[in-house]
């Protein structure tokens, strides 16, 4: 058992490590931290930035450096930038506090904008700001979830948002065409899904405008198909419900 | 001077001859509110001794902290002059210019107005505004007024550092005065008055010409003309001679009144001389209190013997009374002007409202008289500052009553807590035993109150719901009752119209039908205005100012009451400043909604210049103008109207996005030569993947562009648009609008009746369009425009380049040429190109702005279509369920793709309903990419922006124009500040005759957020800009600009350190809209903290 003292401690500080395998062999290479992400999406330039050294090694922390031979028989060249390159963009890497954190902001913003896209103050029909979002949802204590993709989670919230504050999906406004024959049979089954009617038209065929949640579309759809056998037809009006241009208060 | 009655003051209010209104006007810090102080103090209503550091009439709380005026409150003054008695309607009015729509306002009710002006600083910039405003609204004519405050100036300059006290002027000006020399304010004309209101002092040269006509022999009529100007006496002679300056003798008005009144402050206030003291008193035959005398502090005794020797009062409210007409005078050009809205001439109103104008002249309170009030504003007050709900002085029975009921009570009380306590008690100990006697005691004073309060409660309950708003508001003629009938008239109520629909005669009593513009309410209370008081009044007569309460759910800002529907409604009230500085409102927790719009309805209501409104983007957005005015703003939602926590977030700042032409010299001036620099496409990594085949751009800036399902080509090409027609669109969005409704009409079959002045309009637009697109680039362009954006009325131009595609023109109202049946079946997809042009149209690729003067001309389009699509017809019948299923499943698709971007919403949206109505008539073919028309949508979007983006990029900046007065001292101060937020100083000139500057400069609104604020505090207040909206501005600086050549290398370092403006703006919109931004995480890779905190 090794006597960790100070002076025989080695501490790999600000350094992240990017590790590949290839060719049945491990190869490392040591970086800086909270660097790579940036590396990756084209906003670091200078790789001298991203590198602590152009050495690549087998273990970065034990400071085992990798053969030259086995270099060349996984990558086929003898250019140590270039195969740090290839690492640096294949490789897995860890990911280092401040890239995390920003990554979940990211998330956490890219939830809200969706959530602040998808939903209307129900009173007035307009959208809420992303801003106000993202507060509301500080207000429940939704934290994010980093694998799960960020859709998924704007509508877990929506849902958690409806407790607090008054919100709901923007309505889906939709015209169905039925053939005469059908069409008293499948008001009866369409009812429960439909929100709003806004104007309904019964001559020679069934016309309907009206408001659906956007989750039942695909329900909707599929009834009006199968049961008419392609006869009806549904048309999406708009996607969004939503008060448009600017109103003064007055 | 005792407390003035209130009955005396309604028996004043009814002798319209002695009734005087006037408002008090002048810079920021001038000394208004202490002027006013002053002359409520000889009401008796506040003591002289606080008055000028009262500030009475500044009601409110920040008001008093900040020190400075933010409403325009009335009060109403008796004052006595030899044998009259006058009432005056005093109007106290802001001086900052954020609160300019205050003293517009104000002006409205007055005839005539005292302007202070401070004997160091000089006429100030706001000076200048509020006078112009005056004029404008007609209550003076419209006559210079520049000369006489020089004058006043040029001697007077020693005398504020003499005296230590402040010096304020008041020049009254007459209304009804035509000649033309009157209207110039000189003391010597006897419409100045020389006053501090701080030592409340004043006087006019009439007052010492009288003095020094006995003693001097001299006669007063002369003296009044010497004793201003360039005079001196000759004691020899015993003459007034001319030329005092250039023989380097002390002016007559020196000499005779500045010189006393400077021996007395160098008496009491420097050497505190307590003989020489008494001797002034003595010989001035003043009685001085020995309170005042024995004072340590000096001020006070100069103000008790100021007070008495030279009453400022008596002087300002004297020649007030003098000067000013009473409402009975009023001109008749100021009527006509009055009722006359906007443009409409007098002459052209019905002849029932032409005689209105005698009512008006008249300003009879008889009851014959039609009722004609205006309301300048609407301003709320807590329901515990109405009268109804005060707390009456109770009478004797009534105290004796009660006491007699809460004896009781107490009694009763007294016995079961003795019950109840007495086990307690014996626990606890003696120690106790003092207590519940004290316990029972405030248990029955609570009791007390309890009962009190009982039975005002009902009503208050009532109250708490809402704030109350009081209609600030003047009688232009009859008698106004509590609980009368009136009609409320909107500031578009047209009384021709009404004259036809209604009956002879009819009255606000009856029911009305409904006129457009006008509603009958119920005057519930009528008040008098004593500043933070309101008195009861049961009826008011013409040529007062009044309070009016109920009238909340039917004037929002400012109308007209009349009893007579002839009547029409006064000009609207013309504001200085105009709301500038947005901001977005939010409410701290986000339930909190509904209170914060029910808070800000009530904000507009009660303030005339703010504006509130909402965004598409669901933002509520608060406009004011200035930051002050948006303080106060914002504490008012706070505290009095939502009630709620709220944050204001920086204003949201528009920006567009544009095109130039390819530079010709680089960062560092030297010459690009052929060589072209291709602006790196942003994001195309990521972009091109979302496409299965990418776009290909040829050095041209030519994009071609094919549908996912390989069956269409569009090659875009983008151009930038001369300056000037970008211009002259903008201009013409109404008319764009029009035309494009009518090509709408046109593809449905119907017509569009477009009247004859509306189609000499286009005509024009379109032979100016044509001037501005000269050159060879520009052949036959206007004749070839597809299509206006975004918004299909917007900056940008569609250009039809397709060889062989004919399609109706934007023109066809014009040409009149019907449409003719187009077998082509590029025609059907005409549609999907122009919505894909709108959607791009509508935001960049830069940051998501609308673009803006951009023409894009489609060079290519060829379709590949499966042989069944030819045939369509035949085929639609079957196809449109299969299609509409799948049609809409691709929107959603479509939806969820459009999401990853922020502009998404929008463009999903309209690409659906564009297709959705397509599908209806044409029939999609279907694969697996969706409806053919969406693809194109989405393909001519796509090819726009990357046509957009293979020319050099740039945004656009909104500019305010900003004009700035300043002392030639701070000027280099005004260049600093000007230049540190991006300005542009367009010229500056000398004002004629004064040491003022007037700077013009242009400012981006980015840079504005606090400017006035920096502006002011670097001048120590010397400079004040005034911010207007001008025009939208090409930033210079390219966003995605790095070092290129050797040169930039050297002269900017290899990352170009320099702060780029247009990228901080881009970078901060993309921020804002949670775009990808390029930025580091960590700037400098060596320099993290590495070690953890206990290592």
């Amino acid at each position: 058992m090794s006597i960790f003292t100070p002076t025989n401690q080695i501490r790999l500080t600000n350094v992240a490590v990017v590790r590949m395998k290839k060719g049945g062999k491990r190869f490392e290479i040591a970086c800086y931290k909270n660097k790579v992400m940036s590396w990756r999406a084209g906003a670091e330039k200078d790789l001298d930035e991203v590198l602590q050294t152009h050495t690549v090694f087998m273990n970065v922390s034990k400071g085992q450096v990798a053969k030259k031979e086995d270099l060349a028989k996984s990558f086929g060249t003898d250019d140590l930038t270039e195969i740090c390159k290839q690492i640096l963009a294949k490789g897995e890497l860890q990911v280092s506090d401040k890239e995390r954190q920003t990554q979940l902001e990211q998330m956490f913003r890219d939830i809200a904008t969706i959530v602040a896209e998808k939903c209307v103050n129900p009173e007035t029909k307009r959208p809420y700001t992303v801003n106000l979002i993202e507060r509301a949802m500080k207000d429940i204590h939704y934290s994010v979830k980093a694998n799960k993709s960020t859709k998924q989670q704007a509508l877990d919230v929506i849902r958690q948002l409806k407790e607090s504050m008054q919100i709901q999906r923007a309505h889906m406004r939709l015209r169905f065409t039925l053939p005469a024959k059908e069409g008293k049979r499948l008001k009866d089954k369409l009812k429960p899904l439909l929100k709003v009617v806004e104007s309904e038209d019964f001559d020679d065929q069934l016309e309907m405008v009206c408001l659906i949640d956007p989750g039942c579309f695909r329900e909707i759809d599929e009834l009006i198909c199968c049961e008419t056998k392609g006869k009806g037809s549904v048309e999406v009006l708009s996607l969004k419900d939503v008060e448009e241009g600017d109103e003064k208060l007055e | 001077m005792g407390h003035t009655s209130l009955e005396k003051l309604i028996r004043l209010q009814k002798k319209t001859s002695n009734i005087r209104n006037i408002c008090i006007l002048a810079h920021v810090d001038h000394g208004k509110t202490t002027l006013a102080d002053c002359l409520v103090a000889s009401n008796g209503i506040i003591s002289t001794r606080l008055a000028g550091k009262m500030r009475y009439l500044d009601s409110r709380e920040d008001e008093q902290i900040r020190g400075i005026t933010m409403k325009s409150s009335a009060i109403s003054l008796h004052f006595t002059s030899g044998e009259s008695e006058y009432l005056i309607n005093l109007i106290d009015s802001p001086g900052h210019v954020d609160f300019s729509s205050e003293v517009s306002t104000a002006v409205r009710l007055c005839d005539g107005a005292i302007v202070v002006v401070d004997a160091v600083e000089g006429v100030c910039p706001q000076v200048n505004a509020v006078t112009g405003a005056l004029f404008t609204s007609k209550v003076l004519e419209e006559r210079a007024v520049k000369e006489a405050e020089l004058e006043g100036a040029v001697p007077e300059g020693e005398v504020p550092e003499l005296s230590g006290g402040e010096q304020v002027y008041d020049w009254s000006a007459g209304l009804e005065e035509t000649d033309d020399s009157h209207l110039y304010f000189s003391p010597d004309q006897g419409n100045v008055v020389f006053a501090s209101a701080f030592d409340s002092w004043g006087f006019s040269i009439h007052q010492f010409a009288q003095i020094y006509c006995q003693k001097m022999g001299i006669r007063s009529e002369v003296l009044q003309k010497t004793l201003w100007g360039d005079f001196y006496i000759n004691p020899k002679a015993k003459k007034i001679m001319k030329g005092a300056q250039s023989k380097g003798k002390k002016p007559l008005f020196v000499q005779l009144v500045l010189d006393n009144i400077w021996s007395l402050y160098d008496a009491v206030v420097t050497r505190r001389d307590k003989e020489k003291v008494e001797k002034i008193v003595a010989s001035l035959g003043l009685k001085v209190m020995a309170r005042d005398l024995r004072h340590s502090d000096p001020k006070v005794l100069l103000s008790a013997i100021c007070s008495q020797w030279l009453p400022l009062s008596q002087a300002v409210l004297s020649m007030v009374c003098e000067r000013l007409p009473s409402p009975s005078e009023m001109s008749a050009e100021r009527v006509e002007k009055l009722m006359s809205v906007g443009t409409r001439r007098f002459d052209s109103l019905p002849e029932k409202t032409q005689q209105l104008k005698q009512a008006f002249l008249d300003c009879v309170s008889e009851d014959s008289a039609p009722v004609i009030v205006f309301v300048s504003k609407m301003f709320a007050v807590d329901s515990k500052a109405l009268p109804q709900n005060k707390q009456r002085p109770l009478t004797q029975e009534e105290l004796a009553q009660r006491r007699e009921l809460a004896r009781q009570r107490h009694a009763e009380r007294q016995a079961t807590s003795q019950i109840a306590e007495d086990p307690d008690s014996a626990s606890a100990g003696g120690a106790q035993t003092a207590t519940p006697t004290n316990n029972t005691n405030t248990d029955a004073d609570a009791l007390c109150a309890q009962t009190e309060a009982l039975s005002v409660k009902p009503a208050e309950e009532e109250e708490e719901k809402k704030e109350h708003f009081i209609a600030f508001a003047r009688v232009y003629s009859g008698v106004v009752r509590r609980g009368q009938r009136v009609f409320v008239l909107g500031p578009k109520y047209d009384p021709a119209l009404t004259l036809r629909t209604l009956p002879e005669g009819c009255s606000a009593d009856d029911t009305v039908p409904s006129v457009p513009h006008l509603a009958c309410c119920t005057l519930e209370h009528l008040y008098m205005l004593m500043g933070r008081e309101l008195e009861e009044l049961e009826e008011v007569p013409a040529g007062n100012v009044l309070g009016i309460a109920g009238m909340e759910d039917f004037i929002l800002k400012s109308a007209t009451v009349s009893t007579s529907p002839a009547c029409p409604p006064f000009t609207p009230l013309n504001f200085e400043a105009t709301p500038i500085v947005r901001v977005a409102i939010e409410p701290k927790h986000p339930s909190e909604m509904p209170k914060l719009v029910r808070g800000m309805r009530l904000l507009n209501q009660a303030d005339p210049c703010a504006e509130v409104l909402i965004q598409e983007t669901g933002e509520h957005v608060l406009v004011t103008a200035g930051e002050v005015h948006l303080q106060r703003c914002l504490d008012d939602l706070r505290e009095r109207f939502a009630k709620i926590e709220i944050s204001a977030s920086k204003p949201i700042i528009p920006f567009r996005e544009t095109i130039i032409r390819p530079p010709k010299v680089d960062m560092v001036n030297e010459d690009l030569g052929r060589q072209q620099k291709v602006a790196v496409i942003h994001q195309a990594k990521e972009e091109q993947s979302k496409y299965h085949e990418g776009p290909q751009v040829d050095s041209g800036g030519l994009v071609n562009l094919t549908t996912p399902n390989k069956m269409a080509t569009i090659g875009v090409r983008a151009v930038p648009l001369p300056e000037e027609a970008t211009r002259l669109l903008e201009g013409s969005a109404e008319l764009i609008r029009t035309m494009e409704q009518f090509s709408l009409f046109a593809r449905e079959g119907k017509t569009l009746e477009i009247s004859q002045k509306t189609l000499e309009q286009i005509q024009e637009f379109r032979t100016r369009l044509e001037g501005h697109l000269q050159g060879w680039k520009w052949r036959n362009a206007v004749e070839r425009i597809w299509a206006f954006g975004p918004r299909r009325c917007g900056p940008n131009i569609l250009l039809n380049g397709v060889e062989g595609y004919q399609r109706p023109s934007v023109w066809q109202c014009l040409e009149g040429e019907k449409e003719k049946p187009e077998a082509a079946t590029l025609r059907d997809f005409d549609n999907s190109i122009v919505n894909g042009f709108q959607l791009a149209t509508l935001s960049g690729p830069m940051c998501e702005e609308p673009l803006m003067g951009v023409c894009f001309s489609v060079e290519s389009w060829e379709m590949k279509l499966a042989p069944q699509f030819t045939q369509q017809d035949s085929v639609e019948e079957e196809t449109t369920s299969r299609q509409g299923s799948e049609n809409s499943d691709n929107e959603t698709r479509a939806a969820v793709s459009g999401e990853s971007e922020s502009g998404g919403s929008n463009e999903a949206e309209a690409s659906s309903s564009s297709a959705g109505g397509q599908s209806r008539w044409r029939g999609d073919v279907t694969d697996c990419y969706g409806p053919f028309s969406g693809q194109l949508i989405a393909a001519m979007k796509e090819a726009c922006r990357h046509a957009f983006q293979a020319k050099p990029q740039r945004l656009m900046a909104a500019m305010y124009t900003c004009e700035i007065m300043a002392t030639a001292e701070v000027l280099g101060r005004v260049y600093g500040v000007l230049s540190k937020r991006e300005g542009r100083v367009l010229n500056e000139e000398m004002k004629e005759g004064t040491d003022m500057f007037i700077i013009r400069a242009v400012l981006p609104v980015a840079e504005s957020f606090g400017f006035a604020d920096e502006m002011r505090k670097r001048t120590s207040g010397l400079a004040s800009p005034q911010l207007v909206f001008s025009h939208w501005e090409v930033i210079s600086s390219d966003p995605f600009w790095v070092p290129t050549t050797e040169e930039e290398y050297l002269h900017f370092g290899e990352k170009a350190d320099s702060a780029n403006q247009a990228l901080k703006y881009m970078n901060a919109v993309r921020k804002r809209k949670g775009l990808y931004v390029e930025e580091k995480i960590v700037e400098h890779a060596e320099k993290q903290r590495t070690l953890g905190k206990n290592k």
